[in-house]
């Protein structure tokens, strides 16, 4: 990993001396640290994306210059500094985690840089920023599809789990929590977790005490996984429904037998992709990998291609790809757009307006359920 | 709450609390003797659940996977007390404790690049993450299982301490070293023995805490290896006894802050912490530490 970012950091300095006739874009994820999947997942549908197509319109390369935030908010924020004062970038595409792209936006605004995320989808992540646009649905819209599915299936109470750490999480029980009472269902009580706990058992013993239909865990994997276990060691018989934040292999790695039906709303499942666009992705991704793509990697690639997209756009406008504040135009405007995880629409908070998906842990494998339209 | 989840969540503080409790043995044994608080034992701890995988992952028995884990860690120690601590032992304390943090982050950064980020399932046999049913109430038997190797572990420890020839030599340098020195005792040597006794509880530690939490990372001893800090200080660092009381104090309040104020929860580190200044605002020595001056296991 290393070595590949210093060769692409080098080949990028290189090339800003030798040939003017390229276009950097600066990614930055957590490719180690605690969400280290979400980056790693990340990144390898980035490559993916970038092997396909990484020629513009009117001949120029794209290059990658991708740095490693650790899963940290300062260091996203100083990653997005170093890509602005050093590298040059003319885009920058990050992070995974809300809270880190809460941490880049400002300092991209300020730049007047366009910055994409491809997988940050709580709504403050572009509430009031011109230059940043996202790949990825917003949190009221997954926690909305959270809710009317554990009523449309008859679970009328629900217990919340919180990860009071990440503003993702907070933000999607408050979703959460919102559509199902509007639905008519009941939050019977709202526990509190820290990410990093290891020990769930107090607030498991509470849970069981309240005896729900169902269990709203709006935290991240780690927690999720060794959380159903404890559940489950303790004959807590609810079920569980998560989002994107779990659906890593780890869950089942981790969870085992107990996270046997655990559901959770999701991006992008590979049984879903039906336009030539997923399929394509979905072919070279097993070739590649030799495993099922994630929906982390098919955003990343989303993003990547928009912003493709966006630059093509431009030099058809006569306008160069570099030119940061066509680029955000036409980001913010991207209409139609044919991606992987589906048509992608911008709307004008540069929030994407696109479809989910329900899938459930079955026989230790992610398989589809349902898909949800906007 | 009624009767069995307050039976259930006392049980649950029991579990942690004894984790603390175990931990915080090596912590304070390290500290009883060089006076050195060893930052570096959480991930000691870390060092030790990952040799353990890698055994079994070789496809060794369980069992032989925890010896050999345990006696990989033992030699990590003791080069880390070679390399690092020992070219240390006239400066004064403070270089010792900088170092100790360097010696953290370098084996939680070796053991990121070697095993990367993403955690790791622990595959602990059944035998061990078995749950008994007792009416209501759900006992995990590393419920049983743990305080009874605490106390076992305490009882090895002690009966080291105080009934060997090492382990006089160990409560003797822990009061004065040039003196021991003088006496024509091989310091070093019993210095290096406490590191490898204080290796192997931190492995055996580390063992037992992926049994129970079954997902281990590299930042896996960050967090634990604070709370077995404050276990420590809680008890009086320095006291044996101390660090078991302080563990399971610690258990207990962070288990019933979350049972008694689930809105809270969030907080509850921030709960066991402020508990911890309280009791050291009235028992500055911790609740087993006498005299700071005095006070040796």
């Amino acid at each position: 990993m290393k070595k590949s970012m210093s060769i692409a950091a080098a080949i990028a300095l290189a090339g800003g001396i030798a040939m003017a006739k390229e276009v950097k874009v600066g990614v930055v994820l957590p490719l180690t640290g605690p969400i280290a999947a979400f980056g790693q997942t990340s990144k390898g549908g980035l490559d993916i994306a970038y092997e396909q197509n990484h020629k513009l319109k009117n001949g120029d390369d794209v290059k990658l210059v991708v740095l490693d935030d650790r899963g940290d908010k300062v260091e996203a924020a100083t990653a997005v500094k170093r890509l602005l004062d050093k590298n040059g970038v003319t885009v920058i595409l990050g992070e995974v985690a809300s809270g880190n792209s809460m941490a880049m936006a400002p300092i991209a605004e300020k730049a007047k840089t366009p910055m994409i995320t491809h997988a940050s989808t709580n709504p403050r992540v572009t509430k009031g920023k011109k230059y940043v646009t996202r790949a990825c649905f917003i949190d009221p819209f997954q926690g909305a599809v959270m809710a009317k599915y554990a009523l449309n299936n008859g679970m009328k109470t629900a217990v919340v789990v919180t990860d009071a750490k990440q503003d993702y999480s907070v933000g999607l029980s408050k979703a959460f929590k919102k559509a199902y009472t509007a639905g008519g269902g009941k939050i019977l009580k709202t526990v509190l977790i820290n990410s990093g706990d290891k020990d769930f058992n107090a607030q498991v013993s509470t849970i069981k005490a309240a005896h729900p239909d169902i269990i709203a865990f709006t935290g991240y994997y780690p927690e999720a996984a060794l959380m159903v276990k404890q559940a489950r060691a303790m004959g807590v018989k609810a079920p569980f429904i998560g989002a994107d934040g779990v659906g890593f292999p780890e869950l089942v790695k981790i969870g085992g037998k107990a996270a046997e039906g655990f559901m959770y709303t999701d991006h992008f499942n590979e049984a879903a992709a039906s336009s030539p666009e997923a399929k394509a992705y979905v072919e070279a991704f097993h070739k590649k990998y030799h495993k099922p793509a994630d929906s982390m990697g098919a955003l990343a690639a989303d993003a990547y291609g928009m912003i493709l997209n966006a630059m093509n756009q431009c030099i058809d406008e006569g306008k160069a790809p570099t030119d940061k504040e066509c680029v955000n135009d036409k980001l913010r405007h991207t209409k139609g757009y044919k991606g992987i995880t589906g048509v992608i629409n911008i709307d004008e908070n540069g929030n994407a307006v696109k479809s989910a998906v329900i899938n459930e842990v079955k026989d230790g494998k992610f398989a589809y359920k349902t898909t949800v339209n906007p | 709450m009624d009767f069995s989840t307050f039976l259930q969540q006392l049980i649950n503080g029991a579990s942690l609390g004894s984790m603390y409790a175990l931990i915080a043995i090596g912590y304070t044994m390290v500290y009883g003797v060089l006076r050195l608080i060893n930052f570096a034992h959480g991930d000691i701890m870390m060092v030790g659940a990952f040799l353990t995988l890698m055994g079994v992952t070789a496809g060794l028995p369980f069992p032989l996977a925890v010896l050999l884990g345990i006696i990989g860690t033992v030699i990590v120690g003791i080069l880390t007390d070679k390399i690092a601590y020992k070219p240390l032992r006239e400066a004064p304390k403070i270089s010792l404790l900088i170092t100790a943090i360097g010696i953290s982050f370098f084996l939680e950064n070796l053991f990121n690049v070697i095993f990367g980020g993403i955690p790791k399932a622990f595959p602990a046999p059944d035998y061990l993450t078995k749950v008994l049913h007792l009416g209501e109430i759900y006992l995990p038997v590393t419920v049983i299982i743990i305080p009874v190797v605490t106390v076992l572990i305490l009882g090895g420890v002690l009966w080291v301490l105080y009934r060997t020839k090492y382990g006089m030599a160990i409560r003797a340098l822990a009061f004065d070293i040039p003196t021991v020195k003088l006496m024509g005792v091989d310091a070093d040597r019993i210095i290096t023995i406490v590191f490898a006794l204080g290796s192997a509880l931190a492995a055996i530690g580390g063992v037992f805490y992926a049994i129970s939490y079954p997902s281990i990372d590299p930042l896996m001893g960050v967090i634990v290896g604070l709370k077995a800090f404050a276990a420590a200080v809680l008890g009086g660092i320095g006291s044996v006894t101390g660090a078991v009381i302080g563990g399971f104090i610690l258990g207990f309040t962070e288990i019933f802050v979350v049972a008694l104020f689930p809105e809270l929860g969030g907080y509850k580190d921030a709960f066991a912490f402020f508990f911890l200044i309280l009791v050291l605002l009235f028992r500055p020595t911790g609740i087993m530490g006498e005299d700071l001056e005095r006070s040796r296991f």
